[in-house]
């Protein structure tokens, strides 16, 4: 019986072993040198048993600082996105970490920044990574390219051809990536992995990003428990989620289906409304597991001379206002034909009326069976049911350009020129287990809710949701006296596998050496490449 | 020794179950469709009934954006033509908003599935009505069920005014939109031209429909919808 159940546990223990001998992240960048300003390119190939639909890509400082975070859609355990660089970042090393939220394996990317207006440090020195658990590819020996010459003049075009023997087609297991980038042999960056601690009862990003945190009782802050959270999106059509917390006073939203930069208002109360509540946000801001050892690096007089072109150019870019990427227009996927409030039964176009002074004189003079009181200092705000023959004796919901307010002071104040119309919902109700007693609807001129004003319980933020795709601009018929300072002369993230594959490409103004490198991923999970490095003078 | 590790291992199960079980019940609550409606007023109490089925029975509903929730108490309510829910939570009858639906299904007292669906009727008195699915396909055979409110026999109720069934049975195709049928063999037959009548006919006699209900109705279209005899509509 013992020798079985230590058999037992040696399995157990051995079946953990193989579980943390996970399959890694596959990150690329574009380059391995950025000037600030710069957009970043990349790449990342997902492990195929991960089961998220969104990966992470963060920018990270040497000291563990997040500096961006995007979140990418997985299509076929594959994604390519951008990081735009921020001019204000000091010359550096910095690292770009791919992850999940449910995976506890990060792989790493290590990268050279340097600020436009300071250039390299006056002492010559930077930090850079002796991480030794470095991310391995194999080189594609059958791989060939042809047409691919040695040099190339400026803004000449060019193609190539690149043949995949039948034995390697077999082995890959997803779409290849091509780029031809400027590259700079003096730096070569590492990638590597890390492991980071897996946050427990992680929900896994399906179809968008996860929104979560805490709401506390301001008093005691203590977690509050059935305390409710709004999460509303101002739109054309308001979308609007809510939580109900557990003794732990955690809440979560999935947003679904959310694309680009999105404002959202967070709010969290009481519902018996005798506590004051404190949202907290869950945020990352720092991933200090992704910092590997660092080692003091010099720098050769010869990069130092390519980062002072670099810089020129990246100058130039800004100043002639020339756009490396565009955006794809972001997916519209219409869940609501109508807002969460129900379909209005009454909208009053204020503009159409005399000019009012305030809430009172409107809903007075405009809005009939709207009651709105404001001569003591608590205003109140009542419905007419027709359906009770009577003024509901709650307070309907209130909105202002899609937000829930709770507090009527924000409104008493408004009036026919700072209000576009008023929509009204006379009947009760249901959302979920949310009950209103009728709707007022505003939707304010300016439709900026500035009138909100962020407190503890409320709190107003723009929310990175799922980065939309982009493509590659390539130029159109330069002008004599127009530049064209691209480094990045091709970019392929997603190339089908074929025997074989033709590519077109045109070099640009920027003198120097160019990179053509492919990478893929085979069926057993490693990956191949094969690059080669051309000139361009 | 044996014991320790017994005990250990059945801790890092119940520690694995209990965390799993956590994460699904934050699943579940993420993945709740929030159902939009208006509050349910009581009809007025005369003969009859205004329902399709006067108890909730345990159901299916599909919203417009594709998502489903099972097992949820619905009535139908012939009268409105509208769906109501029971909310366990706020102990609420609810209307469920139509123009949020897309179908919903539920089981009746003899078990057998009764799938409704939102279409918008073209017709006289032109709108979104919910219509019961009685066979479907390329061309549907739907059954448009209303009750209506009229006077009656005092006999019959006190107040004078009763629930009144008023079904009405209509054949669907996206292309040619809909149109009434009645329930029985002359006007099944009269969707068929000439020489496909003989053979409905003759499947109808071989199978001995007999059109004495609705049921009997649905089983004869179904026949002639095997036997691949093309409808003239």
């Amino acid at each position: 019986m013992k020798r079985r159940i230590i058999i037992l546990l040696l399995l157990f223990v051995a079946m953990m072993g193989k579980a943390q001998e996970k399959e890694h992240f596959s990150l690329f960048t574009d380059r391995d040198l950025y000037v600030s300003g710069e957009t970043l390119l990349f790449k990342v190939f997902v492990p195929v048993d991960d089961q998220s639909g969104i990966v992470n890509l963060d920018l990270v400082n040497t000291n563990g600082r997040i500096i961006s975070e995007i979140s990418k859609r997985i299509i076929d355990h594959q994604t390519d996105g951008f990081i735009i660089l921020p001019d204000s970042l000091s010359s550096g090393s910095y690292l770009v970490c791919a992850s999940t939220k449910i995976n506890p394996s990060l792989t790493v990317k290590e990268l050279f920044i340097t600020n436009q207006f300071a250039g390299l440090p006056e002492s010559n020195h930077a930090l850079r990574s002796s991480e030794t658990d470095l991310f391995v590819e194999k080189p594609a020996t059958s791989l060939r390219v042809e047409g691919l010459d040695k040099t190339y003049k400026t803004r000449g075009k060019a193609s190539l051809t690149l043949n995949l023997p039948t034995e390697l087609l077999s082995q890959i297991s997803e779409n290849m990536f091509v780029s031809i980038v400027e590259t700079d042999p003096e730096y070569n960056s590492k990638t590597f992995f890390r492991h980071i601690k897996p946050i427990k009862n992680q929900i896994i990003e399906k179809e968008g990003v996860i929104l979560d945190g805490f709401i506390k009782d301001v008093k005691t802050g203590e977690p509050y428990k059935n305390g409710v959270v709004f999460l509303s999106v101002s739109d054309t059509i308001p979308r609007f989620k809510y939580f109900i917390t557990g003794n732990d006073g955690y809440f979560i939203f999935r947003l679904d289906n959310y694309f680009g930069k999105i404002p959202v208002v967070v709010q969290g109360f009481d519902r018996e409304d005798k506590r004051l509540l404190k949202v907290i946000i869950n945020h990352r801001d720092s991933l200090k597991s992704a910092v590997p050892q660092l080692e003091t690096w010099t720098f050769s007089p010869e990069l130092r001379k390519s980062t002072g072109n670099n810089i020129d150019a990246s100058m130039f870019c800004k100043i002639f206002n020339y756009q490396e990427l565009t955006a794809s227009p972001i997916p519209v996927n219409k869940t609501d034909e109508y807002p969460f409030y129900g379909v209005t039964t009454e909208i009053v176009n204020t503009k159409l009326f005399i000019d009012l002074p305030d809430f009172t004189e409107i809903a007075r003079e405009l809005l009939s069976g709207v009651k709105f009181r404001a001569n003591n200092r608590i205003p109140s705000l009542q419905i007419f049911s027709p359906a009770l023959h009577n003024y509901f004796s709650d307070p309907p919901l209130l909105l202002i350009d899609g937000i829930p307010v709770r507090d009527l002071n924000v409104i008493k104040d408004m009036g026919s020129k700072d209000i576009n119309r008023i929509e009204i919902c006379r009947s009760k109700r249901f959302y979920g287990n949310l009950v209103f007693y009728g709707v007022v609807a505003i939707h304010t001129s300016k439709h900026d809710y500035t009138g909100i004003k962020a407190s503890d319980d409320l709190i107003k933020f723009d929310l990175d949701a799922i980065q939309p795709d982009i493509t590659l601009n390539t130029p159109v018929e330069l002008k004599l006296n127009e530049m064209d300072l691209r480094k990045v002369l091709l970019w392929k993230p997603s190339l089908k596998p074929k025997p074989t594959i033709n590519l077109d490409f045109e070099t640009s103004d920027i003198r120097g050496n160019y990179k053509l490198i492919i990478h893929g991923k085979t069926r057993d999970g490693s990956n191949f490449y094969k690059e080669q490095i051309f000139e361009v003078n | 020794m044996a014991n320790r590790i017994l005990f250990l291992i059945i801790l890092i199960g119940l520690s694995a179950t209990t965390s799993l079980n956590a994460q699904d019940e934050l699943s579940k609550k993420l993945s709740n469709v929030n159902i939009k409606g208006t509050n349910f007023i009581t009809y007025p109490a005369y003969s009859g009934t205004p329902y399709f089925n006067e108890k909730f029975l345990i159901g299916e509903l599909e919203f417009l954006d594709g998502t489903k929730i099972e097992n949820i108490g619905l009535r139908y309510s012939s009268y409105r033509d509208e769906i109501i829910y029971y909310n366990t939570d706020l102990s609420t009858q609810i209307v469920i908003d139509k123009i949020s639906i897309k179908s919903f299904s539920f089981n009746d007292e003899n078990e057998v599935k009764r799938i409704f669906r939102r279409q918008n009727y073209t017709g006289f008195l032109t709108g979104e009505r919910f219509f019961e699915v009685l066979s479907d396909g390329e061309i549907a055979l739907l059954a448009y069920r209303k009750v209506d409110l009229g006077t009656c026999d005092p006999a019959y109720s006190k107040l004078g005014l009763a629930y009144q069934k008023s079904y009405s049975y209509y054949m669907y195709s996206a292309a040619s939109g809909y149109s009434p049928i009645a329930l029985n063999r002359n006007s099944l037959l009269s969707k068929f031209s000439k020489p496909n009548q003989k053979l409905a006919k003759k499947v109808l006699r071989k199978n001995r429909v007999v059109f004495s209900d609705e049921a009997s109705f649905v089983l004869a279209w179904n026949l002639l919808k095997e036997n691949g005899i093309p409808i003239n509509f």
